[in-house]
């Protein structure tokens, strides 16, 4: 059933249509949005499930691996610094193989204080072994949080359903709600591979010595490699029965592209028609959109820009020191003689607008440009205050 | 380790996941440092003069255990029901919650626990020992006197005590004003001491003479004659003073009595002194309808009269002037004319009181209808007193003299050899010289001062007639426990309590007693405050917050019986222990220790 939605409740309806039973989390914007609609439903019984109110980040994401461990689907949601205080407990749901499934809206980070959209947040955590899917909509971000489920526990690893601040998260529109008999059949109650069961008694995440550990990081990486082949699967799945696609990486009009812009979340939807508004110039353009950011889907980004001569890629984030780490991830992956040259500008940060004129400014820059520069550049910065 | 990998798609699942119990990981291999429990030594009983295990009492109060918390004090104390009135309590100003928030109504609980087994018809366990067959005399009854006949009958001694008075009681009985000890209540604790076998034979004035021929019928005599002779003012006119401790005699006698030798009501008195005499005479005067006006030549502040008998003294009504000394009197239109010298601090003394000097040669007069003296008093006869004699061994609360050349060993107790002049004390000189003498008797007077040491309450003078006896008490550690020791986030703050007091208005009126006993759900709330400093109360904190699940409790839930089982029923498990020292941080009464572990 088609509803007008926030960003926030579309995510909310899609946990309340997986049925989790255990949801833990503490407020912060840009996110509250989500947990005070999954709040109202356990109260209202809309969704049978606890919601454990906890005094930091930290003790939510320790509440769901608990709950996860003892064999429960469950779920919670952060931002910011919310998700930088998790941090610890990150490795930990990952390490233990637990499939949680997070909802994370870039923001920020302090200081200054900023509420805005930024991906320096779900980035800092990209080595955590946990998932990333980039959502530009709120269609998306319903569908990806069940698609997460359904692969976060095949593989048994956490994934976090990464949206924009604001953008997203508090953006109403129109979205298709699954009824819960077509979730239920896609998605089938949680069977835990593994669970804290007084019955069957055995330690879980005890010393792992020498002799293991490194072992351990192999079957992590190993389930991070398998995971394109199978959301893949599982995704034909759900085209199946409902209809929508979204791929590791999204191209438009890419097939003939001299040029292709690559950026994730809603800076994606501006760009594509920022790509209408170029080809009706002549201009041969394309976007291949990101949204698979953690196993990179390296493969797939090789085949979409088999093509294209030049890459722009814009990140709403800095590693600082080294530059955009959507164009670092990318230029490593297409490493080699056949690559394309790749443009990297860090834009957009802090929530600072990104517009159709800014993608065909970006793209007038790069077709101009015969060689890439050095590193990244800064786009709308204003200099005149760095000056003093 | 497992390898599970039983989904369609075949994915890796190697984690940290292992079904071998951790049983065979014997964790205590591990450790260097090891936890284990050691009862330690309250504060508030080092201080008590008595030497009460005052954490246990508040522990048993606040489980309601009435009859093992009264009967812990009476191990200790015959005179609960007089101690939780007059005491000075010294406890609570040694009380570690007293740097929480307010110290334990320790006294308050004593009155309440005496009040509620007397009420509640409790038998007192305190037992007669097996016969030693050996007799001791006693002159006086007074606090000294009566504990010195309590602890040596249970230790197995006959004891007899000789009392010049008509009744028994001494101090606690003629100096002790009513409003603050009525005489049912010592009736009461000597009926419990006679009980266990004590002979008191009163109006029977003994003399030097009786000293002399002890040796036929005694194989010891104990002195505790007490301060019976006022001391004089030294100045000129001093024959026209009444004598403020024959003034108490008679008011506890009766008001009538009282009257006879005291002014008419509304009239006005001078009383000299600061001691807790001069305190008494002034509120007994007070409820005769008389105005009096204490005269002291320190400041208050100095005064040797317990502090909050001197405040309750202000509220009601009596007057003060401070830095008075007196110079002369002389009669006055039928009245006291009393010539008095200004005084001023002159700095501390070496005894760490404030002396003080004439203030130039500024002298003033104060008209009364009469004058009581209460400048202090002394022993009535040289005998009463320890001689001057090298062989007398002084101890912290008596004094032995076990080669005396009447032939058997006199021992001296109570005010006249006490530093610090308080029931409690005389209690302390009581046990001490009980004690002395048993030690005295089984392994001669070179074992004595050992022995006391061993009985000795942590690092102070107190000492326990349960140590003595090999009680669980003896196994605790001398170390006194620190505020410092308390994990204080196990404690809310919370407001102390004593029992109702009369208004000071109701209180002058009569001398009908002032304060009145906690009820029992009080009594047991503020009992509950007692942080029960080193003692274990079965909390199962050590149990709770054990990583290693190292401590068993030897015995399920909380003790019911205190009386037979006493110290931690817990055991650590050295196999699992890592000597974390989580349990010995975490315990609230810092009942446990943590030391390196010896190879």
């Amino acid at each position: 059933m088609r509803e007008v939605l926030e960003g926030s409740q579309a995510v909310a309806e899609a946990v309340r249509l997986a049925r989790v039973k255990v949801i833990s989390a503490y407020p912060i914007t840009p996110q509250t949005h989500i947990v005070e609609e999954l709040a109202k439903y356990c109260a209202d019984g809309s969704l049978d499930g606890r919601f454990i109110c906890v005094e930091s980040e930290h003790s939510a994401m320790a509440s769901v691996i608990g709950a996860e461990s003892g064999g429960v689907r469950s779920f919670t949601a952060s931002s910011s610094h919310g998700l930088a205080l998790m941090h610890e407990m990150l490795h930990w749901a990952a390490g233990a193989r637990l499939p949680i499934v997070m909802a994370e809206v870039n923001r920020a980070l302090g200081p200054g204080w900023n509420l805005w959209v930024d991906q320096t947040d779900s980035l800092s955590q990209r080595d955590t072994g946990w998932l990333q899917f980039y959502c530009s909509d709120g269609q998306e971000a319903l569908d990806t949080t069940l698609l997460a489920y359904r692969l976060a526990e095949i593989l048994n690893l956490p994934i976090m359903v990464v949206m924009d601040a604001f953008f997203l998260s508090h953006t109403y529109e129109p979205v298709d709600v699954p009824s819960q008999a077509d979730v239920d059949a896609f998605l089938p109650p949680y069977e835990p591979k593994f669970l804290m069961d007084t019955k069957n008694p055995y330690a879980l995440d005890e010393v792992a010595p020498i002799n293991v550990y490194m072992e351990m990081r192999r079957s992590i990486q190993m389930a991070m490699e398998a995971a394109p082949g199978i959301y893949q699967a599982i995704e034909d799945e759900f085209y199946t029965r409902f209809g929508r696609r979204y791929g590791l990486v999204e191209p438009y009009r890419c097939e003939d592209a001299d040029i292709v812009f690559v950026t994730a979340g809603t800076a994606a939807a501006t760009a594509r028609v920022a790509v209408d508004t170029l080809r009706a110039k002549g201009e041969r353009v394309g976007l291949l959109r990101l949204r698979m950011f953690r196993p990179f889907p390296a493969e797939a980004f090789r085949l979409g820009l088999a093509h294209a001569k030049k890459v722009i890629v814009l990140d709403r984030n800095c590693s600082f020191g080294a530059g955009g780490v959507f164009a670092q991830e990318l230029k490593a992956a297409l490493y080699g003689p056949e690559a394309p040259k790749l443009y990297s500008y860090v834009a957009g940060m802090g929530g600072r607008d990104v517009t159709v004129d800014t993608f065909s400014e970006l793209f007038t820059m790069t077709r101009d440009q015969d060689e890439p520069p050095l590193g990244s550049v800064w786009y709308g910065v204003n200099e005149e205050m760095l000056r003093s | 380790m497992s390898n599970d990998s039983v989904n369609t798609f075949n994915v890796s699942l190697f984690f940290p996941k292992s079904s071998t119990s951790t049983v065979t990981n014997k964790t205590g291999t591990w450790s260097f440092m090891r936890p284990s429990y050691l009862e330690k030594t309250a504060p508030c009983s080092v201080h008590c003069p008595c030497g009460q295990d005052i954490p246990r009492i508040e522990m048993l109060v606040s489980r309601g255990q009435i009859a093992a918390a009264w009967n812990t004090i009476l191990a200790e104390n015959p005179l609960p029901g007089t101690c939780g009135r007059v005491c000075f309590h010294p406890c609570e100003k040694a009380c570690n919650r007293g740097q929480f928030d307010e110290a334990v109504s320790i006294n308050a609980i004593e009155r309440y626990l005496d009040d509620a087994a007397w009420a509640a018809s409790i038998a007192p366990a305190a037992a007669r020992g097996s016969a030693k067959g050996r007799r001791i005399a006693i002159v006086g009854s007074g606090p000294a006197g009566l504990a010195a006949s309590y602890f040596l009958s249970m230790l197995g001694y006959e004891c007899e005590i000789f009392e010049a008075a008509e009744e028994p009681g001494g101090i606690l009985r003629y100096g002790i004003p009513a409003y603050r000890l009525p005489n049912e209540v010592l009736d009461r604790e000597i009926a419990r001491i006679r009980a266990l076998g004590v002979m008191i034979h009163c109006a029977r004035a003994v003399d030097s003479a009786f000293l002399e021929g002890a040796k036929h019928t005694y194989d010891a005599v104990f002195l505790s004659c007490g301060n019976g002779a006022s001391m004089k003012l030294g100045v000129p006119g001093e024959e026209l003073a009444l004598d403020g401790l024959a003034f108490l005699r008679s008011a506890k006698q009766g008001e009538g009595a009282a009257r006879t030798i005291s002014v008419k009501p509304h009239g006005s008195a001078i009383v000299v002194g600061g001691g807790n005499t001069a305190i008494d005479v002034a509120r007994s005067l007070r409820r005769l309808g008389v105005s009096p006006t204490i005269v002291y030549r320190r400041r208050r502040e100095d005064m040797p009269a317990f502090e909050h008998e001197v405040a309750r003294a202000l509220e009601e009504g009596v007057r003060m002037v401070e830095l008075r000394a007196p110079l002369a009197l002389a009669r006055l239109d039928g009245g006291i004319e009393l010539k008095v010298q200004k005084m001023r601090p002159a700095g501390v003394g070496a005894d760490g009181r404030m002396r003080v000097v004439p203030d130039g040669d500024a002298t003033e007069l104060i008209f009364a209808d009469a004058l009581y003296s209460a400048v202090g008093a002394t022993h009535a006869e040289s005998w009463m007193v320890p001689p001057d004699d090298g062989r007398v061994v002084r101890l912290s609360h008596a004094a032995a003299f076990w080669d005396a050349p009447v032939g058997i060993p006199l021992l001296y107790g109570g005010d006249p050899v006490n530093e610090n002049e308080s029931v409690a004390d005389a209690i302390a000189s009581g046990k001490q010289a009980a004690i002395a003498l048993d030690v005295f008797f089984q392994k001669g007077a070179g074992a004595v001062k050992a022995e006391l040491a061993r009985c000795a309450v942590g690092d102070g003078t107190s000492l326990s007639m349960e140590i003595y006896l090999g009680g669980p008490r003896a196994n605790r550690s001398g170390r006194v426990v620190s505020f410092k020791d308390i994990p204080t986030d196990y404690f809310s703050p919370s407001e102390k309590k004593r029992g109702a007091s009369l208004p000071p208005e109701r209180a002058i009126a009569s001398f009908e007693e002032i304060e009145s006993s906690l009820d029992a759900a009080e009594a047991a709330m503020q009992a509950e405050r007692c942080f029960n400093c080193g003692i274990c109360n079965d909390c199962d904190n050590c149990r709770t917050y054990c990583p290693e699940l190292a401590i068993t409790a030897l015995r399920a839930g909380r003790r019911d019986d205190w009386s037979t089982e006493a110290g931690p029923a817990r055991a650590i498990n050295s196999d699992y222990c890592k000597g974390c020292g989580i349990c010995a941080a975490e315990c609230p009464r810092c009942a446990m220790i943590i030391e390196e572990q010896q190879s």
